[in-house]
């Protein structure tokens, strides 16, 4: 199968580092302001930690991820920057020149994340008013320039019901990253979220890996079927509760989860109706359907508190080991985590798990 | 007559291509590599900002990398410049744009401002998707910079519809951080009756190319009168003597020679709509190169109308300057060629020259910055 032979690539979230209670407040009460002495000190332990790029998200509480990234790139050398775009609220030309400009500023440490926007209203604040499916269209109208722009055979010409561009050239190149561990050259490594039908065929057909939220392995496994059949990677957007024993690791999940109160759900019960996102539905779906453990490890309880991204692996080194090995083992190759709180449960993971799960890799057991 | 700066400012545009070129503007724009001196426009922005310049312009256009990028990461090496990219308002949402150079002044504290174009006319536009005209166009960046300002201002849950761009609800959490500003300053380029209206409307300097004082200062007056500033655009050739910098604006014409003609004679045909190229143009035609002691367009057809020229020794640039500063111009945005050695040459030995002099001079500073509250 498809991850079989492959090493686990690993990821972290960067945007809500500094953050205890992730999700659990108003997002119009985040002040926006990055913490960035603390972020570049993050980027650092990531370096250290083995992890590979780190997440940044894009929405209105956040700093533009583009920008931000620019920034960051000065004051580290290895960690790579995926960074999330949406179609819809810039020209692909502009945003080409843009992720160029910054692959060269960075040696090519950029990497992109598609992602469709998951509020409507959110959405309203960019200029954006198409509904979910339009959505999915312009996107993959968005991809086709942008890819025709990398591809870089000529002036590119592109007639769609969404973007119409004529001619277009751009002389900032797309500097490749030699020595990083993307198996694409010329352009960035794209990774697109997301769990619906539509998003799984956009997946197929632009990017390199299919980034979506956990499930029961069995059922994930049919669910990326097509997409590891046509070549495409997939990664699992996922928290994680790692402590030194199982006991701690539920304790220190439950003890989030009171810390995050009722305010957080009722926070989350307002989101749940307003969201459009087949993946946000199915995972808020899951949480109140089933147990709060899915598996021994997999672990929906957070849900309602944080939201989808709250789904954990919890365990004891071991068990956690255990969990990736079990995703390996139907493909998933890459991993893009979440910590509460985020640095210590990174430098946890880079001492105590990623070098398990590397003398495992090499010594051929799955 | 409204003069809101106390001190001129003085302002340089970063060539994208090289920053020893002397030949900027005679190479067909396809082939210029925007990156490919990408250390030495570092160098170029670190000694800027030693040499007291105010502002960095990082242009926008296919040729160019992103402003907004590179002023991020330029402005992690300086200390006092500002950062000026250049915004076009059919490439981005007003929303996600404002997140851009919000996100920008929080770690620069401040030092970013806006230089708003409208493009590089309708065949480049075009490789964005913008397939608007030229009064279009105008009405575009009207809306567009209606909403940042309302963002701006943090009127949240903005609400605009207009004819081209809506928004429902909009807010961008991260504030414009800056020690005594709310949003960055603006400047808006062009010469036509519509950029003069939407400058008064929306900037808080017009920038035009530069022209013969006399003639000049009647066309400034709608700008001043509106409580904004204006800015002129040239290109810069001061040596230790006048017969020196003479002798450079021939050299430089017969280095760019015909090829230099080629590149113009296309750059000319892609950018027919820009009022203010095509008048520089004709005054390359019509007139004697040296349309005053100081004032050369005599390189125009080799390197396009930005290169129209202020020469002379330091002393007759600052001569010149305090003309162009007694009929109402208070900021200057510079080029050279090559860039380094004029910006060296500028910041020792023009730049002191003035400062000592404006202290000398004042101007009488009148009204408040009457735009702050926008």
């Amino acid at each position: 199968m498809n991850g079989t032979s492959r090493p686990a690539r690993f990821m972290w979230s960067l945007s809500s580092v500094g953050e205890r209670l992730r999700r659990s407040r108003t997002l119009a009460s985040v002040s926006g302001v990055p913490d960035i002495a603390g972020h570049v000190d993050f980027c650092r332990q990531a370096e250290a930690c083995g992890i590979e790029s780190l997440l940044m998200a894009f929405g209105f509480t956040r700093p533009d991820p583009v920008a931000y990234a620019a920034a960051l790139g000065r004051h580290t050398e290895k960690i790579k920057f995926l960074v999330a775009v949406r179609s819809g609220i810039l020209s692909p030309t502009y945003f080409v020149q843009q992720i160029n400009t910054l692959s060269v500023l960075t040696s090519g440490r950029v990497s992109i994340n598609i992602v469709a926007g998951r509020v409507p209203d959110e959405l309203r604040y960019y200029g954006d008013f198409l509904p979910h499916d339009e959505r999915y269209e312009r996107t993959d109208e968005f991809w086709s320039v942008c890819h025709a722009l990398w591809r870089g055979d000529g002036p590119v010409d592109f007639a769609g019901r969404h973007y119409r561009v004529e001619s277009a050239r751009l002389n900032t190149p797309f500097v490749s990253d030699v020595d990083g561990p993307s198996p694409v050259h010329g352009r960035p490594e794209i990774y697109l979220g997301g769990n619906s039908d539509q998003a799984i065929a956009l997946a197929i057909r632009h990017a390199d890996c299919l980034l979506t939220f956990p499930d029961v392995p069995d059922r994930l496994a049919q669910r990326i079927r097509p997409v590891l059949d046509s070549g495409t990677d997939v990664g699992l957007l996922v928290s994680l509760f790692c402590r030194p024993t199982r006991a701690e690791a539920i304790d220190a999940a439950h003890e989030l989860i009171a810390s995050a109160g009722e305010q957080a759900r009722q926070l989350h019960g307002a989101m749940r109706a307003r969201t459009d996102s087949v993946g946000y539905t199915a995972t808020y779906d899951m949480a109140s359907r089933e147990s709060d453990w899915a598996t021994r490890y997999l672990w929906t309880g957070a849900v309602p508190y944080l939201g989808p991204p709250g789904i954990a692996l919890v365990g004891s080194p071991d068990d956690i080991v255990e969990a990736l090995a079990e995703y390996q083992a139907i493909g998933v190759n890459q991993f893009l985590f979440m910590g509460h709180p985020d640095l210590e449960q990174m430098t946890f993971f880079g001492a105590e798990v990623l070098p398990m799960v590397r003398a495992r890799e090499r010594a051929g057991v799955r | 007559m409204p003069a809101k700066s106390r001190h001129m400012r003085f302002h340089w545009s970063l060539p994208g291509s090289g920053v020893a070129n002397r030949r900027r503007g005679a190479d067909p724009r396809n082939e210029v590599n925007p990156v490919a001196d990408l250390d030495g426009q570092r160098d170029f922005c670190r000694r800027a900002d030693e040499l007291g310049i105010d502002s960095l312009l990082l242009p926008i256009g296919f040729q160019r990398a992103d402003g907004c990028v590179l002023a991020a990461a330029f402005g992690l090496v300086t200390k006092r410049v500002n950062f000026m990219p250049a915004s076009r308002a059919a490439v981005i949402s007003p929303t996600h744009f404002v997140q851009q150079i919000n996100t920008v002044s929080a770690f620069t504290n401040g030092r970013v401002e806006v230089n708003v174009v409208s493009g590089q006319g309708s065949a480049e536009l075009r490789y964005y998707g913008d397939f608007s005209t030229h009064d279009e166009r105008y009405q575009r960046t009207d809306e567009f910079w209606t909403i940042c300002h309302a963002l701006w201002r943090r009127e949240f849950p903005v609400d605009f519809a207009g004819e081209f761009i809506s928004v429902e609800g909009a807010r961008v959490n991260q504030a414009f951080v800056s020690p005594d500003r709310h949003r960055p300053y603006i400047y808006i380029g062009g010469s036509s009756e519509q950029a003069q209206q939407l400058a008064i409307k929306h900037a808080d300097c017009q920038l035009r190319l530069i022209e013969p004082p006399e003639e000049f200062a009647p066309k400034l007056e709608p700008a001043l009168a509106g409580g904004i500033e204006v800015g002129v655009t040239c290109n810069l050739v001061v040596m230790p003597t006048h017969e020196e910098a003479v002798d450079h604006v021939y050299r430089l014409a017969e280095n760019a020679g015909e090829a230099g003609k080629a590149a113009v004679a296309d750059w000319r045909r892609m950018t027919s709509e820009s009022v203010g190229f095509e008048s520089i143009y004709r005054m390359a035609e019509d007139r004697s190169p040296w349309l005053t002691p100081y004032l050369f367009c005599g390189l125009v057809p080799y390197m396009g109308p930005q290169s129209i020229s202020l020469v002379g020794s330091p002393d007759e640039i600052v001569d010149a300057i305090f003309e162009y500063r007694r009929i109402g111009v208070t900021q200057f945005m510079f080029q050279g060629r090559p860039d380094f050695p004029m910006l060296e040459m500028f910041g020792s030995a023009v730049l002191p020259k003035i400062r000592e002099r404006e202290a000398a001079e004042p101007l009488v500073a009148t009204g408040d910055l009457v735009h702050e509250g926008r």
